[in-house]
């Protein structure tokens, strides 16, 4: 497998033209090519019309109308915009999703990619460990996850008395609005699944000669994960970071059963798009939660070009590995 | 689909401590990680009145009354109607997804078109957009078209390769694929259809896999969908059955039986990930992630 | 395809053509959505929020409908109070809500400026349904601006529910007149004697705050707007939050980590006020003794309570209002609904239901009990309008009087909060 594969960074490799091919053969080709890409397309092309670009802009125009569902969107240019700066809730929520993508999403990462480095060394069992650990990514966002993990961070449970022998007492995180994120962020942590099996497959890549070699010279084990594993799983890492960061801009269903539907208590758990939800579900404010859905798509492309820039920086895509 | 491992420690007596270290350190994850699990089905076993806010792992004195409740259906409905339902929602759904963002990728990876490219980076586009957007646009729509109420808002999606995410992977993989198998099948007169279907879409089992566990799994798990679109009880999935035993107007819950649902409900998803989980690594492993 | 065993593949393959089907013929099939089959039957649709519980006596009920008028089908769908709202707005909005409802006071107005309620005077005078027979006050709460926009099922009135064995051991006895400087001293000293608060927080339910104005010439609500000042709010809310200070109401932290519990079940709290009806509901979830007291007075005599009632609701885009109006007729009068449903969803409206049930156990009656005493001390007052938009108003109440007692907004701030998420939500 000779060619090297870079991530989204340029698009797919084109296919091979044939060196002999005459230039009446090559165009008639060409419109074949033409026809039998569009034809495959076409769920696609009808899905993206239908479901995304369609809607896409309705909302777009919807994010510059006060729209209430029932009566018909009326024009009102960048009032829902100004009006969110203004409003101390939309405030408190890009807070609170900016401290929880920014603690949460390097926590669940480095996890994952503890635990992957843990089974890549093969051992005996080592497929049960990871089935085990993949587990609590299958359960998703379910009520009954709430209902652990409200008991779990409650006054006198598990997790405050364990942190009560370390001297720190809290008492109950789901009900205090200064610890409550942080059982919203354990609860991310803990369904690393998807990461891990992600970092393991690149785990699983890296030749081991390099190892050996570098043993031979006499790198040791911290060294050794720093000039080759690192550099060898960064396109992973990428990869993982790029996906983590986008969904945790999205989060939702954990803050919701989390804090009993509430997002609360005093918006401790108000995550963006739960707020988006409470105003246009809640209170029919569809043109103002637009606006929201708007600015949440712009903040996620930002911080997502941001990435992409970056990662010449610190992500090798090496030409041939084997 | 080799199996590289990487490298054990040199020595024997090394070797042993070594792997008595790797245990202890997985058990001591494992532990945390399974222990809410084990709380789960702890609850189920305890009175509807000691799930929350009990402090307890296990019930002083364990009752079955919370699974015998289940047997009895949730409101006059079987709790074999849901998981029916979420099944054909949850097959129905990898179905699609194998089918539709197949075709797509292979359309993106291996067939040379104009505009490609434009294509592919509205396609990687759609991948960043928060749902939320089109929720109401497109439930006006379904509603329009008199599909609320069915399963066709929920599955045309996936017959529809809008689910960026796996035609990417897919895309990703096939691009990994050789070029010289096209030529040479090129050569013997096979069309696109026929590479797809003869060559590519057999290649490409692990990326297929990958893709239909995370479709099953969340659709399985699928709770916003089904709860905007799905008027009648009786064609409620399993997260939507769930939240029959909730109650905000004055009789309190039955949380126990909600638990023991809820990890019922678990059985199917655990199944289907167990049965296909050693594909898994694979499948993501060749899938182009890394150059 | 790639997918595993031969079992897996059969499994496939069934679905696949399933959902071909399903794909292909919902979208023609589906066509005669009013509801009416070639024979003539009429199906309805008849949405509401509640539990299963609730979902089982309300299909016996149905069943006993469908016996009756075998010529109309009614479907129903329920979901938690919340998810029945948001689920609902949805649906009205997109032009298909559904034929029958369950509907509550504070949504009155909002669904009928936005034209969604039929008016059921036309089917009352058309002889398809009867407002006869209804227990004293009732009606009431259905018609607003001149409309009958819901049919009550059976009523309920705020109540102070309290947890007997904490109330006994430290020798409180709530007395009928009671006032509030009687409520607050009492749950010091049921603080100082048994550690327990004694309230679980009251200054954020706005039912309450609704009594205590109107208890003082004023309401919560006005037809358009709130019946009282920025100022009022604010003394309320100072108050209340000095009392969690003191520790005689519930820490609103405890309160959070107890829900979806009630604190007062969870023994975190001595009383609660709610509606009398919910009693059922400590009971069910705490392990102590639950009873109703009198709600406290400002003069030692008016409470101001009154009743309220959960409705039955028409949508005004039903194809079918006549057998809409035969279906809630049944629902409303028939005895043996009545006895099926009992307080399910508070004291039968009508006398044909009341006088049919006759509660068994100890916690119903004596919420009826309850309903009878305070009708016959003469405290019960005529409902004070709720604008389009109180629903959002009083879940804002909740949020923000809760973290105004957390201490993380002042109580000047929060004020000005509510007021301006009530504006908001009135001019919706």
């Amino acid at each position: 497998m000779g060619t090297a594969v870079t991530l989204v960074k340029d698009a797919p490799p084109a296919a091979r033209k044939t060196r002999s091919a005459a230039p009446a053969d090559r165009k008639r080709r060409g419109r074949r090519e033409n026809l039998a890409g569009y034809l495959f397309m076409s769920p696609w092309i009808a899905g993206f019309l239908l479901l995304t670009a369609g809607p896409m802009v309705a909302s777009l125009y919807f994010a510059f109308t006060d729209y209430n569902l029932f009566n018909s969107p009326k024009w009102i240019g960048f009032d829902n915009f100004t009006r969110m700066f203004d409003d101390p809730r939309w405030q408190k929520s890009v807070e609170v999703t900016a401290k929880y993508v920014v603690i949460g999403t390097p926590l669940k990462l480095l996890l994952a990619l503890g635990v992957a480095m843990l089974l890549a060394q093969s051992r005996r069992g080592q497929a049960l460990y990871r089935a085990a650990f993949y587990a609590p990514s299958l359960i998703g966002a379910s009520v009954s996850v709430g209902f652990v993990w409200r008991s779990l961070f409650s006054d006198g449970a598990v997790v405050d008395r364990t942190q009560s022998l370390f001297g720190m007492h809290v008492g109950g995180w789901v009900g205090d609005p200064d610890w409550i994120l942080y059982s919203l962020v354990a609860l991310t942590v803990w369904q690393f699944g998807a990461p891990m099996v992600i970092f393991l497959a690149g785990l699983k890549q890296v030749p081991r000669e390099l190892y050996e070699a570098a043993e031979m010279d006499g790198a040791g084990p911290f060294r050794r994960f720093w000039s080759i594993t690192l550099p060898m799983i960064s396109p992973v890492l990428f990869f993982n970071v790029l996906l983590e960061t986008v969904h945790s801009f999205q989060i939702f269903g954990s803050a919701y059963v989390v804090s009993n539907s509430q997002c609360g208590p005093a918006d401790a758990t108000l995550v963006y798009t739960c707020y988006l939800y409470q105003q246009g579900f809640k209170n029919a404010q569809m043109g103002f939660a637009s606006a929201m859905a708007w600015m949440l798509l712009l903040a996620v492309a930002l911080v997502t070009a941001v990435l992409f820039w970056s990662q010449k920086k610190w992500v090798h895509y090496e030409e041939d590995v084997r | 689909m080799s199996v590289t491992t990487v490298p054990k420690s040199p020595g024997l007596g090394r070797k042993r401590t070594g792997s008595l270290v790797w245990h202890l350190g997985a058990l001591a994850v494992l532990a945390v990680v399974l222990y809410p699990v084990l709380w789960v089905i702890g609850a189920s076993f305890k009175p509807s009145k000691d799930v929350i806010g009990s402090l307890q792992l296990f019930p002083g004195h364990p009752i079955l009354a919370n699974f015998k409740g289940l047997a009895k259906g949730i409101a006059d409905i079987s709790i074999w109607t849901f998981f029916q339902n979420s099944l054909f929602y949850a097959l129905g759904s990898v179905l699609g997804i194998l089918i539709s963002c197949s075709l797509t990728a292979y359309a993106f990876a291996r067939i040379r078109f104009a505009g490609r490219n434009l294509l592919f980076s509205l396609m990687i586009g759609t991948l960043l957009l928060p749902y939320h957007v089109l929720l109401i646009p497109q439930y006006v729509m379904f509603q329009k078209l008199q599909l609320v109420n069915t399963y066709v808002p929920l599955l045309i999606g996936k017959y529809l390769a809008t689910e960026a995410f796996f035609v990417f992977l897919m895309v990703q993989f096939m691009r990994n694929l050789p070029k010289e198998l096209d030529e040479a099948a090129r050569l013997d007169g096979c069309g696109h259809l026929r590479i797809y279907w003869s060559i590519v879409l057999p290649l490409c089992r692990p990326a297929l896999i990958t893709s239909a566990i995370f479709t099953f799994i969340n659709a399985w798990n699928d709770f916003m969908g089904p709860l905007i679109y799905l008027n009648e009880p009786g064609k409620y999935t399993v997260s939507l059955g769930l939240m029959m035993f909730r109650d905000s107007d004055g009789v309190a819950a039955n949380y126990g039986g909600m638990i023991a649902m809820s990890l019922v409900a678990l059985l199917p998803v655990l199944l289907f990930f167990l049965a296909f989980q050693r594909y898994l690594i694979d499948g993501m492993a060749t899938s182009g992630l890394k150059g | 395809m790639g997918t595993g065993t031969n079992v897996e593949r059969r499994t496939v393959l069934k679905v696949a053509g399933v959902s071909a089907v399903t794909l292909g013929l919902t979208a023609t099939g589906c066509g005669g959505s009013d509801g009416t089959s070639a024979d003539g039957t009429v199906t309805i649709r008849y949405s509401w929020w509640g539990a299963e519980e609730r979902a089982k006596k309300i299909n016996q009920s149905i069943a006993l409908f469908e016996k009756k008028y075998p010529k109309i089908k009614v479907k129903t769908d329920f979901q938690d109070y919340p998810s029945f709202w948001e689920k609902f707005q949805t649906q009205a909005a997109g032009g298909n809500p559904p034929d029958v409802f369950q509907n509550a006071v504070g949504f009155l107005r909002k669904y009928d400026k936005r034209g969604i309620l039929l008016d059921l005077k036309t089917q009352i005078d058309a002889g398809n349904l009867s407002l006869d027979h209804f227990r004293p006050g009732v009606t009431s709460v259905g018609q607003v601006d001149g409309k009958q926009l819901g049919i009550p099922v059976g009523s309920n009135t705020m109540a102070l529910v309290i947890d007997k064995k904490v109330y006994e051991k430290a020798g409180v006895d709530p007395t009928a007149g009671w006032t509030w400087d009687e409520y607050f001293k009492a749950l010091k000293t049921i603080y100082d004697k048994t550690e327990v608060p004694g309230d679980t927080g009251y200054f954020s339910i706005m039912y309450l705050y609704d009594l205590y104005l109107r208890q003082n010439g004023k309401a919560f609500f006005t037809k358009d707007g709130l019946g009282f000042e920025e100022s009022d709010l604010t003394e309320w809310w100072t108050d209340g939050y000095s009392r969690v200070k003191a520790g005689i109401v519930t820490s609103p932290k405890v309160v959070a980590q107890d829900t979806p519990k009630s604190s007062l079940s969870a023994g975190h709290g001595a009383s609660e006020f709610t509606w009398d009806n919910f009693t059922v509901r400590y009971t069910a979830e705490g392990s102590s003794t639950y009873g109703l007291a009198p709600i406290p007075t400002t003069d030692g005599k008016d409470t101001g309570q009154y009743l309220a009632s959960l409705m039955l609701s028409g949508s005004a885009r039903t194809k079918h209002p006549k057998e809409v109006a035969q279906f809630i007729n049944f629902m409303v009068h028939d005895p043996a609904v009545g006895k099926i449903m009992g307080y399910d969803r508070g004291i039968l409206a009508t006398t044909d239901q009341y006088d049919a049930f006759k509660p068994t156990d100890t916690v119903q009656k004596e919420i009826a009990q309850y309903e009878v005493d305070t009708a016959k001390a003469g405290v019960l007052g005529t409902i004070t309008p709720h604008p389009s938009g109180a629903d959002t108003a009083e879940s804002a109440f909740l949020r923000i009087g809760g973290d105004m007692a957390l201490g993380k907004t002042k109580v000047a701030d929060a004020v000005k909060q509510f007021f301006s998420e009530a504006q908001a939500a009135f001019s919706a």
